[in-house]
């Protein structure tokens, strides 16, 4: 019986340096490798490094985060401008844990979208511990665990505790409505480029190669993860913007450049403006893909359908989810959520629910619905 | 409302930090009325003018000529509006040969020449907007009679970067083109409505099928009404990031445009977006409380004596008190054994057969001896 407990219980033994993802059955091997990662990074399924995109919700739906090494890429909605809030999180996240930064944007003065980038969540520091400590008390009230289990079951707890320490850093909540402390956004890691006069890309190559190169100068194990952000990349603005194969190998180039380094790449274009196979080719060179979508005002239609449709800013919608060490796909139960803002200050994405069928309509609109969704965009739900 | 919706939001002009409002006129061959979408352009041009003293425009003429453009406007407006000469001698054909005419034109008009040189056009407008602003007008619009003929000159990327400059700069306060969408290609019509924040197009009433299979005389009719309505497609794109859809109705009468509301279409766009959704199963906090609150009919005595959970072992118990309740057929209502019940539910429990044992119909596992 002793033995059997054993057994039961071995799976967990981590030290106290190793971040260990907060599922407990993780393989002993990824505890003795990993002596301090960088910051903000984290190890989770299959022995990959995300680092946190900056909205918890995300990195829940995508598995952990955003890869590392890896390019993601948004794919824009001309009508609304739901992707600024998807790289202003993603940005602040980078910051906050004092990863370089790079960001590229078509404006004049792309420095000034740092001026509206989100300040993390302050909580209460008393509060939290509180929490812990009479979490930990309830547990060991409600399950009336065998003596002999105990002491397994006490070093659980504290690793829950422990982890949910280190997931508040790995992931903070952003508030929207105040921005980043000027003294985060002057520091030297940050550099923003501007695209719009460019002719070709071969300026903003050179910068990824120099930003990314910066990154592995640093002590050889612990180089930093680096974000790179780049804002409407195919914007129609910008100088390169009827090279449609430079833009392509521009691309991937970035993938190649940013795999052999620590970083992530966000790029979010505007699909629209593409011709079809085009936005075909640059949807297949992302790792991860999403799209942000807007949705029409004072639709009593979509009213009906969806509940709380008056708080939604917009869709997203999920294509692709970039898998590493692993041939298994990422299959999401749903695909399609709904950004909103939870009180007025933090992004949150949720799932979408139907509305009660009134009774006397009896008509069920995702029925008719799904039917038309078919010559829909490419956006296709 | 919509083209009310336009104007308003043409004159107002922008919010201090952000980027100019713009609209994108389209207009299309399906449409035959849409050739007519430069009164509908000189209809927004008009009621710009005509709303105040404030409102200036600079109209960047390729189409028609300027005097065509002076012509429609009274005497009291046209001191309001600086007009650009891109119709008159666009590639430069006649100021090579001929040195220009030591001008009597018209102090409002200037003409250019040379429409490859972007910068330089760019230049021109806000030296004209300036002037304006010079004069006291605080609001300046540019018009630009068609983006078409722009394009004929200069490539897509710097006309796009010529607009967006346009909308940033803090003398501008508004911005409209006309742009004829089959003219070119799907990718070039969508660049233009990406950097606009009002899209307007006009679109026939009657989708006219395929010539070559349809009833002639049908689409006869058809072609009739399209040549005198027209749908006047209004997108907005608002700043809390939604979209706002109008749809109404275009008659020209005259020469004069009249707007008139149509009964209300059903947005197509909410059939493409139906997502895949599921009915919300899990409950809130207060849902979960009341929940718990809840008293079930069967748990209650109905006048406040303790619950009692009806419990199948007592009635047999009980019920063997008084065989006779059992071994009637019909109905037998069990009273004593169920009078944990409140007088809202009773079972009423009607025997199939008379010669059935009693223990049977009870609980099949009392004859279990644990």
């Amino acid at each position: 019986m002793a033995t059997g407990g054993g057994q039961q219980a071995r799976p967990t033994r981590p030290s106290s340096f190793s971040r260990v993802s907060s599922s407990s059955f993780s393989p002993a091997s990824s505890s003795s490798t990993s002596t301090s990662l960088p910051p903000g990074v984290r190890i989770g399924a299959n022995g990959a490094a995300f680092v946190s995109s900056g909205i918890p919700d995300l990195d829940r739906i995508l598995g952990g985060g955003f890869l590392v090494r890896s390019v993601v890429m948004v794919m824009e909605d001309a009508d609304a401008p739901h992707h600024l809030l998807l790289l202003r999180n993603f940005m602040s996240q980078g910051i906050v844990h004092g990863q370089s930064v790079l960001f590229a944007g078509p404006t004049k003065e792309p420095r000034s979208f740092l001026g509206t980038l989100p300040s993390p969540v302050v909580q209460k520091e008393g509060l939290k511990i509180k929490h812990d400590v009479s979490d930990v008390q309830d547990k060991e009230k409600g399950l009336r665990i065998a003596w002999q289990y105990k002491k397994y079951f006490g070093e659980l707890t504290a690793v829950d505790s422990h982890n949910r320490d280190k997931k508040q850093e790995y992931s903070s909540d952003f508030d929207l409505r105040k921005p980043l402390e000027r003294q985060l956004l002057n520091s030297q890691n940050i550099e923003c480029i501007s695209t719009q006069d460019a002719f070709d890309l071969s300026k903003l190559q050179n910068h990824c190669l120099t930003f990314v190169s910066k990154l592995s100068l640093k002590d050889g194990i612990n180089s930093n993860a680096g974000r790179i952000a780049i804002q409407s990349l195919c914007a129609p603005q910008c100088g390169y913007f009827e090279k449609d194969w430079d833009m392509l190998s521009f691309i991937r180039s970035l993938r190649a450049t940013v795999q052999s380094s620590n970083a992530v790449a966000v790029i979010t274009f505007p699909a629209s403006v593409l011709s079809n196979s085009i936005s075909k080719r640059w949807q297949h060179l992302a790792d991860t893909l999403l799209s942000v979508r807007a949705i029409p005002d004072e639709d009593k239609d979509l009213a009906k359908l969806l509940t709380g449709y008056q708080d939604m800013l917009g869709f997203l919608h999920v294509h692709k989810v970039a898998q590493f060490n692993s041939q298994v796909p990422v299959i999401l139960d749903a695909s399609t959520y709904s950004l909103k803002l939870q009180k007025r200050k933090s992004l949150v994405l949720e799932r979408l629910n139907q509305a009660p069928v009134e009774g006397s309509s009896g008509v069920s609109y995702a029925t008719s619905g799904s039917c038309s969704s078919s010559k829909g965009s490419l956006l296709d739900f | 409302m919509a083209e009310g919706l336009i104007v308003r939001s043409l004159r107002d002009g922008s919010l201090p930090g952000e980027h100019a409002p713009a609209l994108c006129l389209e207009d299309s061959l399906p449409s035959p009325l849409a050739s007519h979408s430069h009164a509908v352009f000189r209809h927004l041009l008009a009621s710009l003018l005509s709303t105040g003293t404030g409102t200036a425009v600079v109209l960047v003429a390729f189409h028609r000529s300027p005097s065509f453009y002076l012509s429609l406007l009274s005497p009291t407006f046209r001191n309001s509006i600086r007009l650009l000469d891109c119709y008159s001698d666009p590639l430069a054909w006649k100021s090579n040969h001929h040195p220009p005419p030591s001008s009597h034109s018209p102090q409002n008009i200037t003409l250019l020449t040379n429409l490859n040189h972007l910068p330089h056009f760019l230049s021109s407008i806000l030296h004209l907007a300036k002037d304006l602003g010079a004069q006291g007008h605080d609001r300046v619009t540019v018009a630009i009679d068609s983006v078409t003929h722009m394009l004929r000159h200069a490539p897509l990327p710097s006309v796009l970067q010529l607009l967006t400059n346009l909308r940033c700069h803090e003398k501008i306060s508004s911005l409209f083109w006309l742009i004829h969408t089959d003219l070119h290609e799907p990718k070039v019509i969508s660049s233009f409505e990406y950097i606009s924040t009002m899209i307007a197009s006009l679109q026939p009433i009657v989708q006219l099928p395929d010539y070559a299979n349809a009833n002639i005389s049908a689409s006869i009719t058809s072609l009739e009404e399209n040549y005198s309505n027209a749908k006047f497609n209004v997108r907005l794109k608002r700043r809390n990031g939604r979209v706002k859809l109008l749809c109404e109705e275009l008659l020209i009468e005259q020469g004069s445009v009249k707007f008139s509301s149509v009964p209300s279409v059903s947005s197509v766009v909410a059939q493409n977006l139906i997502p895949k959704v599921q009915f919300n199963i899990q409950l809130s906090d207060k849902e979960r409380m009341d929940r718990a609150n809840v008293v079930l009919p069967f748990e209650h005595q109905g006048n406040g004596q303790n619950i009692e959970i009806y419990d199948g072992r007592r009635s047999l118990s009980e019920s063997q008190k008084d065989p006779s309740s059992i071994k009637i057929g019909g109905l037998s209502e069990q009273k004593r054994g169920n009078n944990n019940k409140s007088e809202k539910g009773e079972i009423h429990y009607i025997r199939d057969s008379d010669d059935e044992q009693p223990d049977s119909d009870e609980d099949p596992d009392d004859d279990l001896d644990i």
